[in-house]
């Protein structure tokens, strides 16, 4: 090894200590103490000796039938809120692109409901869906004489995916507005002049080069709908019978609620284990399709 | 002068700073309820307890206050941890057996008993021992609009017509009492009779309005219907009673007032809060509500709709008499307290009549004796009904202050809303509701 190399080292050791230590003592320590108590026997009186017991908290979670419920209204709530925000957001990033291009400001008004913590939406939702304060069963009311039951056990799935999706639709349209600015104008140029439509160019040349943005944004808005709590708790709590229950709120409940910790955390584990080898492999994907790509 | 010297004169400086700016004025720091008249109340006594002119600064008290969201979560894990950040603290009747392996039994004043009364004492203990003093109480009253009920009263056609409906839904003709005599049977052919889904006629949208929401607090509420049919957590000797016809009863009386439309649609994401809005808005003719809501719902400020044809009754009775939850906040000794002494000093004094009336006048709730109230009454006629309806009515089911008794009432929120949305059956819910708590109150 030559000498450069060894100070090089030696210099990314140097560097990496304060980011390492950060990662043992703020992600490691509870880790460790996570997997502890996942096979313990343990509550709040003996959070400091808890008694090893196996995997039965592991048992537990498995074989109830709310974490199996939590974990499908979670998948479903993810990647509905994900495919509606993202085909919402593309479409609107494409269709008013010239008008922010003209006024910049209005970007700043979409982006608004980015602006609102999840659990004031929940609370500010629980006022407008309200049947005698709200202003839209007021309107149901005084136009067609009956209103919908927002959050009966039928439709709350469906409030509350709407709910998320006029939040962070923006979000979405803000980064595919980005990436459709980023479309070199030539290339569309070039195309136009070889005699391709709109359509064309969206479907061959435009779509294409967004196509990293619009798996990232799918992605990041999955990860966000999935793990959802606070304007789902806010709203309808775990809903009538643990119907509008997610993993976190399945979470939040053995743990705070049942007094379950253990059950709680190997709950945790198993997301975590689940999230981590989806991830790998959709980081393994990525990475063979880059290598096929050069 | 040496460097070294400075430095070792500067730290020793700073740690003689730091402990003049702590919290060291006051030596007794109780954790409250903040944010609603509890605090006020508090703030109240502990103002005139520090005042007392042979109290040593050292027995002093200092209230702590953080936020209402998460409290109890928050509760547990810090009393769990240890923590002497606070030596009395906030508790509940039915939390007192989660939070009682870090707290001591106290000793009240001797007036205590006077004051308070068996049964509101009781709110504060668990396995015989007395845990806390109950300065507020929570019940519910039955909220109805006496204008719709004379009116009802005295209208033959419309008696014919309230006949004819408690026949239809509940297989029998009824006749339209004054609320203060209803049994179960009576208010859910009122509700029905003011449903206008069931009732064209009807001057209100929805007969009642019911809190059916997954949440714990909602249960507290419901069940004081399957009580006055018999019902209890548990028997005498531990075995769970849940799965009985008392129980079957009262979800079955709720189901149906659902099912018919006789409240809103939404009333399973409704709690306290919405419930409110809904009678306030004048389309609801009765519902049960915590006595908490009596202010608001009276004042015609606040309900202009309702408030001057608004009256309170006791819940309805059943076969097995008339109840009302009653669920106690009071104070209680920290296990790893600083000043044990002076905490011990200060509860006492909470406990006696002097305290309990200055509670009174500040905008607390205890729920106190006949004698006892009557000496507030004229400023707060609302705490005579109180501990009238306490005394008479109140009960605490069997295992309603153990630990895992908030866990019976999430369980039960559960599998209960369950079955009023219709996603299981009564069996289910009855046989689901029997296990978990057998698993959960196992001594």
């Amino acid at each position: 090894m030559t000498t450069r190399r060894k100070i090089e080292i030696s210099e990314f050791r140097i560097l990496a200590a304060p980011l390492v230590a950060f990662l043992v003592l703020f992600l490691g320590f509870p880790a460790v103490v996570n997997l502890v108590y996942s096979v313990s026997e343990v509550s709040f009186e003996t959070l400091r000796r808890p008694a090893l017991s196996g995997f039965g908290n592991f048992a537990a979670v498995l074989g109830d039938a709310a974490f199996w419920r939590a974990s499908w209204f979670s998948f479903r709530f993810g990647l509905l809120t994900a495919v509606i925000e993202c085909g919402l957001g593309l479409f609107l990033a494409i269709f008013l692109s010239p008008l922010i291009e003209k006024r910049s400001w209005l970007l700043a008004i979409l982006m608004m409901p980015l602006m609102v913590a999840p659990a004031l939406v929940g609370l500010m939702y629980r006022l407008v869906l309200h049947e005698f304060v709200g202003p839209v069963p007021y309107y149901l009311w005084a136009y067609l004489g009956a209103s919908i039951s927002f959050l009966g056990a039928g439709s709350a799935f469906w409030t509350l995916v709407a709910i998320e999706t006029l939040q962070w639709t923006p979000f979405a349209l803000l980064l595919f507005y980005m990436a459709y600015q980023a479309i070199p104008a030539e290339v569309n140029e070039a195309a136009t002049l070889d005699g391709a439509g709109g359509l064309q160019r969206l479907r061959h040349i435009e779509l294409p080069l967004m196509r990293p943005t619009i798996v990232v944004a799918l992605l990041i808005r999955f990860i966000d709908g999935f793990r959802v709590f606070d304007n789902v708790y806010v709203l309808t709590g775990s809903g009538p019978g643990g119907s509008t229950a997610s993993l976190s709120i399945y979470i939040y409940e053995a743990f705070f609620k049942q007094g379950a910790i253990g059950k709680a955390v190997a709950a945790s584990v198993i997301l975590f284990a689940v999230s981590f080898a989806v991830l790998y492999g959709l980081n393994a994907i990525a990475a063979r399709r880059k290598g096929k790509g050069r | 002068m040496r460097h070294s010297t400075m430095k070792i004169r500067a730290l020793y400086a700073a740690c003689m700073l730091s402990l003049f700016t702590g919290p060291a004025l006051a030596e007794v720091t109780v954790l409250g309820w903040p944010g609603g008249p509890e605090e006020v109340a508090l703030r109240a006594a502990a103002d005139a307890y520090n005042a007392k002119a042979d109290l040593a600064d050292a027995d002093k008290v200092e209230l702590l206050f953080f936020n209402r969201d998460g409290f109890w979560d928050k509760l547990q894990a810090d009393l769990a941890a240890g923590s002497t950040a606070f030596d009395i603290n906030l508790l509940a009747t039915y939390s007192i057996g989660r939070y009682a392996p870090f707290m001591e039994p106290i000793a009240l004043s001797d007036e205590a008993k006077a004051v308070y009364g068996d049964s509101v004492l009781a709110t504060m203990q668990y396995q015989g021992e007395q845990y806390g003093v109950p300065t507020d109480l929570s019940l519910h009253f039955m909220y109805y609009r006496k204008d719709l009920i004379d009116a009802l009263l005295n209208d033959d056609a419309a008696k014919a017509k309230y006949a004819e409906i408690a026949e239809k839904h509940l297989g029998k003709k009824l006749e339209p009492k004054q609320p203060d005599a209803w049994d179960w049977d009576d208010y859910t052919a009122t509700a029905l009779y003011f449903t206008q889904a069931v009732n064209p006629d009807s001057p209100t949208r929805y007969g009642t309005v019911l809190q059916m929401k997954n949440l714990l607090f909602n249960i507290m509420v419901w069940q004081s219907l399957p009580r006055a049919y018999g019902a209890d957590w548990r028997d005498d000797g531990g075995k769970i009673t849940v799965n009985s016809d008392a129980y079957r009863k009262g979800l079955e009386v709720y189901k149906l007032l659902y099912d018919a439309g006789a409240t809103p649609r939404d009333s399973l994401s409704y709690e306290f809060a919405e419930a409110n809005a809904a009678y306030a808005s004048g389309q609801v003719a009765a519902m049960l509500q915590w006595n908490a809501a009596a202010g608001d719902l009276t004042s015609t400020e606040k309900s202009p709709a309702v408030a001057e044809v608004t009256d309170t009754v006791a819940p309805p009775s059943g076969p097995a008499g008339r109840f009302t939850h009653i669920h106690g906040l009071g104070f209680g000794l920290n296990k790893n307290a600083e000043n044990k002494d002076g905490a011990v000093r200060f509860l006492k004094w909470l406990s006696s009549k002097e305290a309990a009336l200055i509670y009174a006048r500040n905008n607390g709730a205890p729920a106190l004796t006949p004698e006892v109230v009557a000496e507030v009454a004229g400023e707060r006629p609302d705490l005579v009904k109180l501990g009238e309806f306490a005394g008479k009515y109140g009960y605490v089911m069997n295992g309603g202050t153990s630990a895992k008794a908030l866990s019976v009432y999430e369980l039960q929120a559960k599998e209960f809303t369950g079955y009023w949305s219709g996603q299981q059956s009564l069996d289910d819910a009855l046989a689901n509701t029997e296990k978990g708590m057998a698993d959960l109150l196992k001594e």
